[in-house]
């Protein structure tokens, strides 16, 4: 611990190992295999939200050119999991039952697949897929959250939550009460949801997919199809951005299966991008009411917190909503409630910052509603109640420098320089306006299993399954095995994003450094101690018979503490060996448990507001972070750069729209529903603590991929009110909510 | 599916004024079988169809992709990105949206950038096509190619040919003059990932280099 | 998609015989819009006659004109040195459209004949008269925040998409058309059609007509104090919330000649005119472009979520004419 990337070896800011292939186009993704024989599966999409299918007439598409077959509920395969399922369903990472494509007549949500039309060109089949006719007994659809509020249901995931008294703030001298809410907002990544199947046998397939987790989608599909293990074999090293969406199986992989197991043909399905949106997940929109109460000094005496978010009609999908009011600040009474609005709608499922990104912005533009109730600045408030351990357990924090985040954050700023009256700065001629936020983020670490091989060309083999749909995983697992193995980082070679890989968790909950990181840590250590061991029991020459721990790995040669040295590929060499394996299951130490871990942020954000039209244009922006030790200074900044851009998306634009008298989207697309483009997007300045967190992992990593998002459209809206004095509760601030 | 008879010679592009569908429609023989029962027409007509639409749907398309002359025999309803993606197997250019909403799937078309998704296959007969794959001498990356890496421009990759074919065309047509110059002219290609910030800084250093193609 | 029959006739007449003889034939240019509407399947042309290699790409300056091949792209107009100078509203009109890309393919003449961008109207499971006369407008009492403020019907209350045409209704410009009985020419105001009860039709051109050229007077005026602002949901590539095209002839501090024009309100572009008729001959001041936004907006009318529009029109016309004036 600490001596990372003080070698050459590994330089802190290596290029991706796989930028190459990005840069060049010959990176391939799930639909780009080029798998001989391949036929192209095209959805047909229900017309209505919610009702039963009547009819379904596909004769006319089944006799179009090129078309080999069209899968419906009618005529799919059994399914073993969905026609005969067990009595203990285990496994679930949702409560309810989860959607099975071309399972009956029941529609759940608007577009939902009713056919799968396949056929030998993708036009064939697009066209054909126009051909298929159904008709519906419909029923009224409800997809409007705020309209069914008095249906909210509670969820194993979403307990009520209270420490101290929960009537505290009642008595508050200064008290401020509220209600935001948040919009559908989708993933939308670049590439949609696709996959490519291949049954290479009735009880073995390939997959080429679109996942954040090759295990989980292998046990997904083991479990549905009743296969084993060595049987389903998922491919996923390159994933077009996910963000959570491909953090489980979803219609378009079973649809692509499903039709390949009927037509006995290799089926590709990739999803259209107006399909992407209420299929493959997304984030709930939420309704939250949020009370503070302090004292005049600006002390939280109480805080509420009462959210709401939607779910589909069949399985209860939680978050962790109300999550940062429970540990960002230093107050003893907090009470929070989250409850589960069902809608006629697919599940919604984690997405960049899950919970914490809605529930940070009624929480910390509450704060900033506080800080003009006490007329106290908002950063000053915020110092005022920092917590110095975990207020919602009172363990001590594993490390927290948010402290030094809002100092260098402010400082490069030039907090100092607001004026805090609303309406009183300008730029020219535009309204200018700054606002901040703090950022609270769990730290958390799973169990990976890694393998390390060093090779007899002097080259260290590491391999896991982990995913790197974007953050720089495979690079960042490459350093951390150069720095570990101290070998050349050029002589790593890592292999990820295959099923048929040792076991690593999902790429998701900012745990991949710590988890997958710790894992490459353990498993070269693994390989070094049995290198060490095997040289020490050879016969016959320097190192025979030494203790093992004198035996130590330094600059590219084995040492041992007389100072011989023999370099890896002498030492294979003098053990007759072609290569030595080890593999490590890496999991989290008990010591892990006595402290809290979190990534913190403090965000800092300028807006100019036109006088007139009010067009909000992002101005400059700062993120100071503490996610524990930095491994890759580029990488990393570029998870700031991604967060903020998200962020910006999320307070300005981002708005997942449905008609409610139809329960159907009218902005799936990316004319319509806007995200982020270059020209919105303003300087940024990223500030690393980069100080190591000592107790959640060797590398003295934390969480970074989610830090940066949480807490940052509330800096905007804040910003906003700071510009304007008009305080916008309803997400996205578009201009006419400013009018 | 593709007759991909790559020669050196380039066909000139001329008027093309029936297709061979066209002929089809009108000829007798289909007439003919409309008149017999039902079934056998629709065992024909499927029978047919299969054959039809290879043989008699397509139309000669000749077309230079990266350097190289491919005299193909496409439908005229496949676009560009399809011919590239699925008949070709150039898969850098990506389908991001399909609907020219994301320009994921830029090429350029006789020097310029294009969307390959909106743009018919058919219709760039006799046209110069440069894809990602083709933007490379050899093994030697472009300079934006580099420039992507050096600065980090991408995350996940899939945005990232569209960028760059985007990039190299930003930078020919003299719109990388400033920051916000270089913001706007690169709009037109969504990054999910929040690249922007050093899709800008590659671009602004090849442009500093006068790193033109 | 359908598949359909591809042409490429090489000159004008034959393009024009082409789709005169087939009902379900359409020209193609850049494709930009009729490939979307075709994949989306709004349309089915079973017969594209390709267009895009005619001609018809020219741009000069005729006298006090300056002519514009229909098959000018986009891109190659908002460059054009003699656009830049004698007509920068237009230039800054198409360089406030699309993305880069788009504008490399889109031509003058395609710019013109693209179909409303209403979601209703894209979306086959949706009513749209315009889409499907008798389907009734799912946009009236729906989510219509992009829809129309101004000559709108109980059919229908889409908007045209368009940048480059709102500068072109301001500037006067006309439309060239050929067609089975020659040639004739449309003033830009009368191009585009109001829905009434057939919203199926966006303009007047008649089935067969094939737009050749635009015309647009040149004024010199206009050309010094001219702007186009386009107010959107995000800084690019998004369609216009609401735009205004604004030109003044300002001589000894009046107001000789003005041209106003907005985007994103109407089924057409949408001349001010009673605006321009109020600041004719006054003085360019504040409260009078006040005033002029006052009058411009007497007919408009909110459906809902558009009803910011009331607002945000005036606004945008305040802020584009004071711009120009520098008050």
């Amino acid at each position: 611990m600490g001596k990372f990337f003080e070698r050459p070896l590994v330089p802190d800011d290596l290029d991706r190992v796989e930028g190459k292939e990005k840069v060049t186009g010959t990176a391939s993704y799930a639909a780009e295999y080029d798998v001989p024989g391949v036929h192209y599966g095209v959805l047909v999409n229900s017309s209505i939200a919610k009702g039963k299918i009547s009819t379904l007439n596909t004769r006319e598409a089944e006799r179009s050119p090129g078309v080999v077959a069209v899968v419906t509920h009618l005529n799919r395969p059994k399914i073993p999991f969905w026609d005969n399922p067990p009595e203990q369903q285990d496994n679930k990472r949702v409560e309810g039952q989860e959607f099975r494509v071309f399972f009956d007549d029941t529609i759940y949500f608007d577009r939902q697949p009713i056919a799968l039309v396949i056929a030998d060109t993708f036009e064939r089949a697009t066209y054909a897929a126009s051909l298929v006719k159904a008709t519906y007994k419909k029923e009224s659809p409800s997809t409007n959250i705020k309209n069914n509020l008095d249906k909210a249901l509670t969820a194993k995931q979403a307990q009520d939550y209270s420490r101290g008294d929960k009537d505290a703030l009642k008595s508050a001298p200064v008290k401020i009460e509220a209600q935001y809410t948040t919009p559908f907002q989708v993933h939308n990544p670049m590439e949609t949801h696709a996959a490519t199947v291949v049954w290479d046998a009735p009880d073995k397939v390939t997959v080429y997919n679109k996942t954040q987790a090759t295990k989980i989608a292998q046990q997904d599909i083991m479990r549905t199809f009743g296969l084993k293990a060595e049987n389903v074999i998922v491919h996923s090293p390159y994933v077009g951005g996910a963000f959570g969406s491909s953090s489980r199986v979803w219609p378009e992989e079973m649809a692509a299966l499903i039709g390949a197991k009927k037509s006995g043909k290799p089926v590709k399905v990739m999803l259209r991008r107006d399909e992407a949106f209420n299929m493959v997940g997304y984030r709930p929109t939420s309704v939250q009411r949020i009370s503070i109460g302090a004292q005049s000094d600006g002390t939280m005496t109480g805080i509420n917190h009462e959210a709401f978010g939607s779910t589909s009609q069949y399985e209860k999908f939680a978050e962790r909503i109300v999550d940062p009011t429970k540990a960002l600040y230093n107050c003893a009474n907090v009470s929070t409630s989250y409850r589960l609005v069902p809608l006629d709608m697919s599940t919604p499922c984690w997405t960049r910052g899950p919970g914490e990104t809605s529930g940070s912005f009624a929480l910390e533009s509450a704060v900033d509603e506080l800080s003009y109730a006490l007329k106290m600045d908002p950063l000053e408030l915020r110092l005022k109640n920092f917590a110095e351990k975990d207020p919602d357990n009172g363990k001590p924090w594993s490390s927290n420098y948010l402290k030094e985040c809002y100092e260098s954050g402010a400082k490069k700023f030039g907090w100092k320089n607001r004026n805090p009256q609303p309406k009183s700065m300008q730029k020219d001629g535009w309204l200018l306006g700054m606002g901040m936020a703090a950022g609270i983020y769990h730290a958390g670490r799973s169990p990976a299993t890694v393998s390390a091989t060093l090779r007899s060309n002097g080259t260290l083999l590491v391999q896991t399954s982990v995913a790197d749909t974007g953050p720089g995983s495979a690079t960042i697992m490459t350093q951390i095995a150069a720095e570990a193995m101290s070998i050349d980082v050029r002589k790593v070679e890592f292999q990820w994003g295959h099923s048929t890989l040792p076991p690593a968790p999902g790429q998701f909950g900012s745990q991949t450094t710590a988890s997958t990181g710790s894992g490459v840590y353990d498993a070269v250590k693994a390989l070094q101690k049995k290198i060490a061991g095997m040289l020490s029991g050879k016969q016959g020459w320097a190192f025979s018979g030494l203790p093992v721990e004198d035996i130590s790995f330094a600059d590219e040669m084995i040492v041992d503490k007389n100072g011989d040295k023999v370099s890896y590929d002498d030492a294979l060499k003098e053990l007759s060996v072609k290569e030595i394996k080890a593999e490590f299951e890496s999991k989290p130490t008990e010591e892990r448990e006595q402290y809290s871990g979190y990534s913190f942020a403090a965000h800092f954000v300028e807006v100019l507001v036109h006088p007139e039209t009010k067009m909000v244009k992002m101005n400059r922006v700062v993120c100071a972070v503490d996610a524990g030790r930095v491994i890759n200074k580029k990488t990393a900044a570029s998870q700031v750069y991604g967060s903020m851009v998200w962020g910006t998306g999320i307070a300005l634009m981002e708005e997942g729209i449905l008609d409610h008298r139809y329960g159907r989207y009218v902005n799936n697309d990316f004319a319509n529903y806007h995200i982020p483009v270059n020209a919105d997007i303003c300087h940024v300045d990223v500030l690393f603590t980069d100080k190591p967190d000592p107790i959640l992992d060797p590398m003295g990593a934390k969480g970074l991929g989610e830090i940066g998002l949480v807490g940052f459209a509330a800096a905007v809206a804040n910003a906003v009110y700071h510009a304007t004095g008009k305080r916008v509760r309803d997400l996205p601030i578009t201009l006419d909510k400013l009018l | 599916m593709t007759n991909d008879n790559t020669q050196d010679k380039q066909e000139q592009p001329g008027e093309l004024l029936e297709t061979r569908r066209q002929f089809l429609k009108q000829s007798s023989a289909i007439t003919a079988i409309a008149l017999v029962a039902p079934a056998l027409v629709d065992a024909a007509e499927k029978k047919l169809d299969e054959k039809a639409a290879d043989i008699f749907e397509k139309v000669p398309l000749s077309i230079e992709i990266n350097g190289k002359q491919h005299q193909l025999s496409v439908e005229p309803r496949v676009t560009l990105l399809d011919l590239l993606r699925e008949q070709l197997h150039l898969t850098g250019s990506k389908k991001g949206c399909d609907y020219g909403q994301c320009g994921a799937c830029t090429v350029h078309v006789n020097g310029k950038r294009v969307l390959s998704c909106l743009s018919l296959a058919v219709m760039q007969d006799g046209k110069k096509v440069t894809t990602i794959e083709g933007l490379a001498t050899g093994s030697t990356l472009h300079p934006m190619q580099l420039a992507f890496i050096k600065h980090d421009g991408f995350q996940c990759g899939y945005c990232t040919p569209g960028q760059i074919m985007s990039a190299v065309a930003c930078i020919n047509e003299g719109h990388a003059g400033s920051d916000d110059e270089i913001r706007e002219h690169m709009s037109g290609n969504l990054c999910r990932c929040g690249a922007y910030h050093n899709i800008v800084a590659a671009i602004r250093e090849v442009n500093a280099k006068g790193g033109k193609s | 998609m359908i598949a359909f029959d591809y042409v490429r006739p090489n000159s004008a007449k034959a393009a024009v015989d082409a789709i005169t003889k087939d009902a379900s034939a359409q020209f193609i240019a850049g494709g930009s819009n009729l490939v979307d509407l075709m994949k989306h399947g709004v349309v089915a042309p079973q017969k594209l006659v390709d267009i895009s290699r005619l001609p018809l790409n020219s741009i000069e300056q005729s006298g006090n004109n300056i002519r514009i091949g229909a098959l000018c792209l986009n891109s190659e107009v908002a460059e054009h040195a003699l656009i830049k100078e004698k007509l920068p509203l237009l230039a800054q009109a198409l360089n406030a459209g699309a993305s880069p890309q788009i504008r490399n393919m889109a031509t003058v003449g395609g710019n013109m004949l693209q179909r409303t961008r209403c979601t209703y109207f894209y979306d086959l499971a949706m009513p749209c008269n315009k889409r499907q006369p008798g389907s009734g407008c799912g946009a009236l009492k729906g989510y219509n925040r992009m829809h129309a403020i101004f000559g709108a019907s109980n059919s229908c209350i889409a908007v045209h998409p368009s940048d480059m045409c709102v500068a072109l209704a301001a500037l006067d410009a006309t439309v060239i058309v050929a067609g089975s009985k020659g040639e004739r020419k449309i003033s830009f105001v009368d191009f585009h059609r109001l829905p009434g009860d057939t919203p199926e039709k966006d303009t007047h051109l008649q089935k067969g007509e094939l737009i050749t050229a635009v015309e647009i007077p040149v004024n010199d005026g206009f050309a010094k104090h001219s702007l186009y602002t386009k107010v959107r949901d995000r800084a690019s590539y998004a369609f216009a919330l609401v735009s205004v095209a604004a030109a003044l002839d300002l001589q000894n501090n009046t107001i000789q000649h003005v041209r106003l024009a907005a985007g994103g309100v109407a089924h057409k572009p949408w001349r001010l005119m009673a605006a321009e008729k109020y600041l004719k001959g006054k003085s360019p001041t504040e409260s009078n472009f006040k005033a002029a936004a006052e009058a411009a907006m007497s007919a408009a009318k909110g459906y809902g979520y558009n009803d910011f529009k009331l607002t945000l029109l005036p606004n945008t016309i305040i802020h584009t004419l004071k711009t120009i004036a520098g008050v």
